[in-house]
């Protein structure tokens, strides 16, 4: 998936990635250390999601750069007009993550508050990125899966980050049932850190991998580690 | 060597043998508890304490008492207070009575505990499955040790105890306590005799000296209705009214009377009981008695006693011997005040079960002798510190005593658990062998029998080294673990069981080996998707979490997990292929040009499915609500309890009506399966719908304009109702022996549906036999088809009739799951390749989903793997007097409905999709 050709592509990402693996934790840390960890779920803690839409926001600047200097003109015709329809439809997404939530098992007439605040923080990880990145109609057509991604090192990216997210929220509801008795054993706390944790996974992994590819070049017997990683990354 | 590989002899073998297994596994499990069978007799009390010694009858004897045991079923603790208990609430308050709490030991259902209460020892699991059919106790009990001392013994309702002590009463009127549906009669027929039985007699002494009152009604309406049900206050006020009566009753006796008044075993909110929870294995026990009792304990919830105290209690105040197999003690609060009586009362306990305790070398026995040096010393002396530290002592060492002999009791046979889940593991890998052998095309099977050649011999000798391999490494691991089990006792019984144990391993490595050895092609596997995979190892992983104990307890949560998972795959997956194959249609790909199928199915898949699956997402969201099972969350409020308050009666009858016309057709539907006769069966399954409908308004489950209904009896409808099906079925069976055309029946050749051909076939089948025997298979296809739907049919229709009305709406949720998701694991649904043979992964896939889909629907109904969840009304629909066989099938069939109807669901699809007889 990912290729040694595209120096520059692959410098960014990796990049990127590392920002995201110290930005993430350290604001976890933060919030734990302020006893805040629990209360993720509560409106309260919407500046989380702001700090991460920053994060991203800069992330996407940094990975968009260079391609600015070829359609720079084109971009800026529409600009406005873009961003009101990419904010629609990051709406739509997030109503339709919650929705989907609901519909696998949060509750229907409470919690809508923590129920919001974690389809938010999805849509932030998953689709945000990558609209981003390529503009709206493209992020539409990746995302059914229309336009053909594998060449594009930063949209193989942003794409496993994304279903590594979603995978990460989907198993932290395991632990919900559990007798542990636990105070973090409420909804959604496990959904919401197992979507972080997710997240931060796929990220650790792309620099893993990245950082292994380029050292396989001196020792050839890395590339079973490469091969292995390769693996463990979704794809359609 | 290989053809008995692949006959169906082998897979019947290991059925037998997993049984076998299992039945080893549950002999494990459930230990058979021995009881010593002795009798306790007053020559038993002790006479000598170290030497010194006292006129054991005379201290132990506690004078003339007459006790009153009223027990109310289902009495959980929280029950005894003021606000639903008023006059005894407020005899505990000004101490005139004190409470204890006690704690029964699972299984918490009532024979158990009757038992326990009256032999005063710990009773195990296996007794759960004698619960109805209780034999009599053949050991000690409070009632015997009380006839042997010609005491009198009155006892007024639930029958289990007629059944468990016979011969033993002086006088006694049973209730039985099946009818579950009845809690108003049951209890009135034991209060109608108080008034005869309490007043005393010209003496001014009661006629009795043990009076036991069983009233069962609470247990009834926690049974029907749940513990928060409206109709608990009044029952417990009348209880109390009761507790009042014989209270004032007491007071005119000359003798000192007596009251304890105990729940046999406690309630879960859902209403349940038999499992292991707080709120059912903490029971309220109330101790009064007429002459100026005064409570020594502090106000509060009151000390813990456990539940065998009220043996060895009873035993004394009737003046008899403390039961053979008791180990509890005297409550406290009853313990005389004099410290030599005190003490000797504390002896005798201590020493029965130091007696039963075998090892000496333990902290407690020490300190029981220290006790007895004391009391000695107190005897001999007359100090009252040296009483002080005996009481002391004994109090230590009896509760040692009692926490040791509770845990020795309820020991697990590990070695027999061992070996029987290595058994059934073994047994699973050999099955699993089989069904990848059975995999693999025909001609390939073949050619692997010319390929083997071995001599008879060598086989057998083979046979035996791997026995006698097996049968070495049983023995050695029995004297490794130095286990006490029966498996190792090697006496001649057991070394059957023992030789059996070593032969299956044996001939089932030989199965595997066999197997594997001509299992080369496993390409069939790789037709199988994420879906199919998702479904294996979601089967894997449920067989493997019964290793933890929350696991089991919340069951439901990994199978709701597994299917929701199951559900978001199929639904990404579905979109996902859809939406490409749009694009690339309108892209213009090449590869989807010009295929009018493909796209006939794609765009079926994207109008109907799609919407379709998420529609069922949300019934199955809405379902998930419907009821809280499992252990933790069970007393949270679901949709059932909303639907059931009396306000929301219009949405629960909503849901009865609608649960019920659907099925209804869902039924017609099916009949299009059928032999012809169409409008026989239609017009039988109309009636029967009728039934239904006529059984719930004669319940009162269902408001209708037609009041005449109401008065109807329901046996008779329910009567009607298994005639009507009976005859479906006869009927069916009946058109294909051709039996109505000698009788003269009328043929209907042209029916509006087209199914007469089968018929025409099945005359051939008994005229042409000879000259067409093509036929013969198709003819018996459509026999299986119809008889399968009928199966169907008529098990939607009886499930309907026990269901609780908010469960109704399940059964037509199975049908539409079990076809749709059928239709969406249909592996050729989504491949634009055609042409591949993806018949085994199909039917591999769908039988996985009906099991999943069968346990799910188990959960939602409100089952769990505790006892305390199986539904006991629905037991009693339509019958009028009890029945064991007809209760159990009831039972069993409103329990496992679910799995049933999945399972019923899977043969009709196969049947329906099978091409040719013999797949």
């Amino acid at each position: 998936m990912f290729s040694l050709n595209n120096h520059l592509e692959l410098r960014r990402v990796t990049i990127s990635s590392l920002v995201t693996c110290i930005y993430l934790p350290s604001i976890v840390t933060v919030i734990s250390y302020k006893g805040l960890l629990y209360s993720v779920g509560n409106a309260s803690s919407l500046y989380i999601l702001v700090l991460i839409f920053v994060a991203e926001l800069m992330k996407s600047f940094y990975l968009n750069s260079n391609n600015d200097l070829h359609i720079k003109k084109k971009a800026s015709k529409s600009r406005a007009g873009d961003i009101v329809k990419s904010f629609v439809f990051l709406l739509g997404v997030m109503f339709s993550f919650f929705v989907g939530i609901i519909l696998f098992g949060a509750p229907v007439l409470e919690y809508h508050e923590e129920t919001l605040m974690l389809s938010c923080l999805l849509t932030l990880l998953t689709v945000f990125p990558l609209i981003a990145h390529t503009g709206m109609e493209l992020a539409i057509q990746l995302l059914f899966g229309v336009k053909n991604f594998s060449r594009d090192t930063i949209i193989a990216m942003l794409v496993n980050n994304a279903l590594l997210t979603v995978c990460g929220a989907w198993l932290g509801a395991v632990v919900i049932p559990l007798d542990w008795n636990t105070p973090w054993q409420q909804w959604p706390i496990p959904c919401y850190l197992g979507a972080i944790g997710g997240y931060l996974l796929s990220n650790v992994l792309t620099v893993t991998k990245v950082t292994l590819m380029s050292a396989a070049n001196k020792y050839p017997v890395l590339n079973i580690v490469v091969n292995m990683i390769n693996r463990l990354h979704i794809s359609k | 060597m290989l053809p008995w590989l692949y006959h169906r002899w082998t897979g019947l073998w290991l059925l037998i043998t997993a049984l076998g297994a299992l039945s080893l596994f549950l002999y494990g499990f459930f230990p058979l508890k021995y009881h010593s069978g002795k009798l306790a007799s007053m020559d038993d009390l002790p006479n000598v304490i170290n030497g010194i010694s006292i006129d054991g009858q005379s201290v132990y004897n506690s004078g003339e008492n007459s006790v009153v045991l009223m027990v109310i079923d289902g009495l959980r603790y929280d029950f005894v207070t003021e606000e639903y208990m008023p006059f005894t609430g407020q005899l505990i308050k000004n101490k005139s009575a004190c409470i204890y709490v006690s704690v029964a030991e699972p299984p918490t259902v009532t024979m158990p505990r009757i038992k326990a209460m009256m032999t005063g020892s710990v009773s195990t699991f296996a007794d759960v499955a004698l619960n109805f059919g209780a034999p009599a106790v053949t050991g000690d009990s409070v009632l015997r040790v009380a006839a042997s001392r010609g005491r009198r013994t009155v006892m007024y309702g639930d029958d289990t105890w007629l059944r468990l002590f016979p011969g033993l009463w002086t006088e006694s009127d049973g209730t039985t306590s099946f009818f579950v549906t009845d809690y108003t009669e049951v209890d009135q027929n034991v209060t109608r005799h108080l008034d005869k039985v309490l007043t005393p007699d010209e003496k001014t002494e009661p006629s009795f000296d043990l009076l036991v009152l069983h009233y069962l009604g609470l247990d009834h309406i926690g049974h029907l209705e749940g513990a928060r049900s409206p109709k608990i206050k009044p029952k417990l006020v009348e209880m109390d009214d009761v507790v009042k009566k014989i209270y004032y009753a007491m007071q005119k006796w000359d003798r000192t009377g007596v009251l304890l008044v105990c729940g046999d075993h406690g309630m879960r909110d859902a209403g349940g009981h038999g499992g292991a929870s707080t709120a059912e294995l903490l029971v309220p026990l109330v101790v009064l008695t007429s002459d100026g009792f005064k409570c020594p304990h502090d106000s509060g919830a009151g000390p813990t006693v456990a539940q065998t105290d009220v043996a060895p209690t009873l035993a004394w105040l009737l003046g008899a011997p403390p039961p053979g197999d008791s180990v509890g003690r005297v409550l406290p609060a009853l313990l005389p005040p004099d410290p030599r009586q005190h003490l000797y009362l504390l002896h005798v306990l201590a020493e029965r079960n130091a007696r039963l305790v075998p090892a000496t070398d333990k902290e407690f026995y020490k300190q029981f002798e220290r006790a007895k040096k004391q009391f000695a010393h107190y005897l001999a002396t007359g100090q009252q510190s040296a009483a002080k530290i005996a009481k002391e002592f004994y109090e230590e060492s009896l509760e040692e005593m009692a926490k040791y002999l509770t845990e020795s009791t309820t020991d697990f046979d590990m070695f027999a658990i061992g070996v029987a889940t290595f058994l059934l593991y073994v047994l699973a890998g050999a099955l699993l062998s089989l069904t990848l052998f059975s995999l693999q095309p025909e001609t390939r099977r073949k050619i692997s029998v010319h390929q083997q050649h071995k001599s008879k011999t060598g086989s057998l000798i083979a046979f035996i080294i791997i026995l006698a391999i097996s049968s070495i490494i049983l023995i050695i691991s029995c004297f490794i673990t130095e286990t006490k089990s029966q498996v190792c006792s090697f006496n001649p019984i057991w070394s059957i069981a023992f030789i059996a144990i070593t032969i299956v391993p044996t001939v089932t490595y030989f199965i595997i080996k066999t197997a594997i050895e001509n299992t080369r092609d496993l390409s069939t596997l790789r037709d199988l998707n994420v879906i199919d995979y998702l479904l294996i190892i979601g089967t894997l992983f449920h067989s493997w979490s019964f290793f933890g104990t929350s696991f089991i307890e919340e069951e439901h949560m990994t199978w709701y997990f597994f299917w929701n998972t199951l559900m978001f795959f199929i639904l990404v997956r579905t979109i996902v292929v859809v939406v490409m194959y749009f694009a690339k249609r309108w892209s213009g790909a090449t590869e989807v040009q010009e295929k009018p199928d493909l796209e006939n199915r794609m765009s079926s898949v994207g109008v109907s499915i799609v919407p379709q699956w998420i529609l069922l997402i949300a019934l199955h969201r809405y379902l998930r609500t419907m009821n809280q099972t499992g252990d933790r969350w069970l007393f949270l409020p679901d949709t059932a309890d909303w639907l059931n308050a009396p306000e929301n009666a219009f949405y629960l009858e909503l849901h009865l009506v609608i649960g019920t016309l659907l099925t209804l057709a869902i039924c017609l539907w099916n009949l299009r399966y059928m032999n012809n006769y169409m409008q026989m069966h239609s017009a039988l399954t109309f009636v029967a719908t009728a039934c239904i409908f006529c059984y719930r308004i004669a319940t009162n489950s269902l408001d209708s304009p037609f009041s005449g209904i109401k008065t109807w009896d329901p046996v008779l409808i329910v009567d009607v109702f298994w005639a009507i099906l009976i005859a479906q079925v006869v009927f069916e069976i009946f058109t294909y022996i051709g039996m109505f055309k000698t009788c003269g029946f009328p043929l209907k050749s042209n029916n509006k549906f087209t199914y007469n051909k089968p018929k025409a076939k099945s005359e051939d089948y008994f005229y042409d036999q000879m000259e067409e025997p093509w036929n013969i298979d198709e003819v018996k296809l459509n026999l299986a088809r119809s008889i399968t739907h009928i199966m169907y049919n008529d098990l939607m229709l009886i499930i309907i009739l026990l269901m609780r009305p908010h469960n109704v709406i399940m059964v037509p949720s199975i049908y539409f799951t079990c076809k749709l998701t059928s239709k969406c694991l249909d592996h050729k649904l989504l491949d634009s390749r055609a042409g591949r043979n993806t018949e085994i992964a199909d039917i591999l896939s769908k039988s996985l989903v009906h099991l999943w889909i069968g346990i799910l629907f188990f959960f939602y109904q409100g089952n769990s793997n505790s006892l305390a969840s199986v539904d006991l009304g629905s037991g009693y629909v339509g019958l009028r007097e009890y029945s064991a066989p007809r209760v159990a099938l009831r039972m069993g069939l409103h329990a496992y409905a679910a799995p049933a109807l999945a399972g019923a669901a899977l043969f009709c699809a196969l049947s329906t999709r099978v091409q040719d007889w013999r797949r």
